[in-house]
């Protein structure tokens, strides 16, 4: 890897870390077990790896943000999360913080788009 | 399944105890099913090669576990940077205070040159030590603030509990940076420099310019001081003329203002040399009994231990000479270094 495709490599993980977060919070506004969940989040082009999805549930869960219970689905024990109360305020905050960047960006983008044409 | 379960047997080793058995449970429960969906799409088991494929992709058992652990530092990115500026800090005062130390012990060692090289061979478990033991301060001040039996004080924290105008001064390198030195001071600098010399001059046909009542007692005195003296004299005599014949091109080209680190640097160069004529003195004698004969007796002692006590101060001003002008050279370079990576960025 050179070093212009590690610096990238960085950055790109940097900018997806907040961003999962933000998705399976959303996500979890609907009850899900970790695969389930995974399959999702793949279906709408949001692909996690197992190493990471799993243990950030984790995360989430021990911050309060989720609510965990094991129960039994197709003869398996599963444990199933969603969003908790304080989560669901967190993420509503969250979700205009992501918003307001989303918008100052695009217009970032779309005045330097401007200028040039 | 066999591969599976050595799979999160494998993870289980490096999972944090208190939460092993439901991490895995979890786990196992999330890889079986995604192991059936998988199946179920191509009609029929996984070989165990594509088992094998599989758990490729998910990543080394090790790897997996890793991201269940708290996130831990030993030093931590908030203190890395304190850790770091007294790391620097602390390793370079070692090496001076054993620079000095080495220096004074290899002159009065009775066979220099393995003292000499002894002192080299330490210098990197002396580092080694200093590091760790600044290491080992600051990590267990993360361990202690990671477990909350400490807190960082709030003006290192807290906005409110910090102000600007408790920031340090100014450093007097940028301040003089800032005001170059003016025409009326170096013109000051070159008339009393002449006046210096000019003093310094008298000296030997009237000592007590310098010594001042003690010229009378030296003369009465049943010491005196050996000719190397002279020779150190006349070499202080001509570094001050060297210095003085600087300044007067400084200000001859009109380059006063300019920064005199060159000439600081070679006037400290220089100024070793009449310091070493008087460490170099044979037998270290710089002080003598005037009627030996009669004398050695009652003052001989005293001599030895008075010459002794110079050589070794002596000793001690020359090394740290020797530091400083590392140092200042140290911090030329490193500005000079400084200023081009700013400018190549």
């Amino acid at each position: 890897m050179t070093v212009a495709e590690s610096i990238f490599e960085n950055l790109r993980l940097e900018l997806r870390r907040g961003c999962l977060t933000l998705a399976v919070l959303a996500q979890l506004r609907q009850e899900h077990y970790g695969y389930t969940l995974r399959k999702a989040l793949a279906l709408r082009g949001l692909e996690i790896d197992e190493s990471t999805l799993y243990p950030l549930l984790r995360r989430l869960e021990t911050q309060g943000l989720l609510a965990s219970e094991w129960r039994e689905e197709d003869k398996r024990n599963k444990r199933f999360y969603r969003l908790s109360n304080d989560g669901e305020r967190i993420f509503g905050e969250l979700l205009k913080e992501w918003q307001a960047i989303n918008a100052a960006v695009t217009s970032i983008l779309d005045s330097n788009d401007n200028s040039n044409s | 399944m066999e591969l599976l379960d050595r799979y999160l047997q494998a993870v289980k080793k490096h999972l944090p105890w208190q939460r092993q058995d439901d991490i895995l449970a979890e786990l196992r429960a999330n890889l079986e099913s995604q192991l059936e969906d998988q199946e179920a799409e191509i009609g029929r088991p996984l070989t165990a090669a594509e088992v094998e494929t599989w758990l490729k992709q998910i990543g080394p058992p090790i790897m997996m576990a890793a991201r269940y652990q708290k996130q831990q530092y030993v030093i931590g990115p908030a203190v890395f940077p304190t850790y770091w500026y007294v790391l620097k800090l602390a390793t370079f005062w070692t090496l001076a205070v054993y620079a000095v130390v080495s220096a004074v012990l290899i002159f009065s060692a009775s066979n220099p040159g393995s003292s000499a090289v002894g002192a080299v061979v330490r210098v990197p478990f002396v580092l080694m030590n200093t590091a760790a033991w600044v290491t080992l301060t600051f990590a267990a001040f993360e361990f202690a603030v990671a477990h909350a039996w400490l807190t960082w004080p709030a003006s290192a924290i807290s906005p409110e509990g910090w102000s600007p105008s408790s920031l340090p001064p100014l450093d007097k390198q940028a301040a003089s940076g800032k005001k170059p030195r003016s025409y009326a001071m170096a013109l000051a600098e070159i008339i009393f420099g002449f006046l210096f010399l000019g003093w310094l001059l008298l000296v030997p046909k009237h000592p007590f310019l310098m010594f001042g009542p003690g010229a009378t007692y030296m003369e009465i005195s049943p010491f005196q001081l050996e000719p190397v003296w002279y020779t150190f004299y006349w070499w202080v005599v001509g570094l001050n003329v060297f210095q003085l014949a600087w300044r007067c091109l400084d200000l001859d080209r009109g380059t006063w203002q300019g920064p005199r680190i060159m000439q600081q640097v070679t006037t400290k160069l220089l100024g070793l040399i009449p310091l070493a004529v008087l460490i170099t003195a044979p037998d270290r004698l710089l002080v003598t009994l005037k009627h030996p004969a009669e004398d050695q007796a009652r003052y001989g002692g005293m001599v030895h231990m008075t010459n002794e006590s110079i050589h070794r101060g002596l000793m001690v001003v020359c090394a740290i000479v020797v530091l400083q002008v590392l140092w200042e050279i140290g911090q030329t370079y490193f500005e000079e270094f400084r200023k081009r990576m700013s400018a190549m960025h």
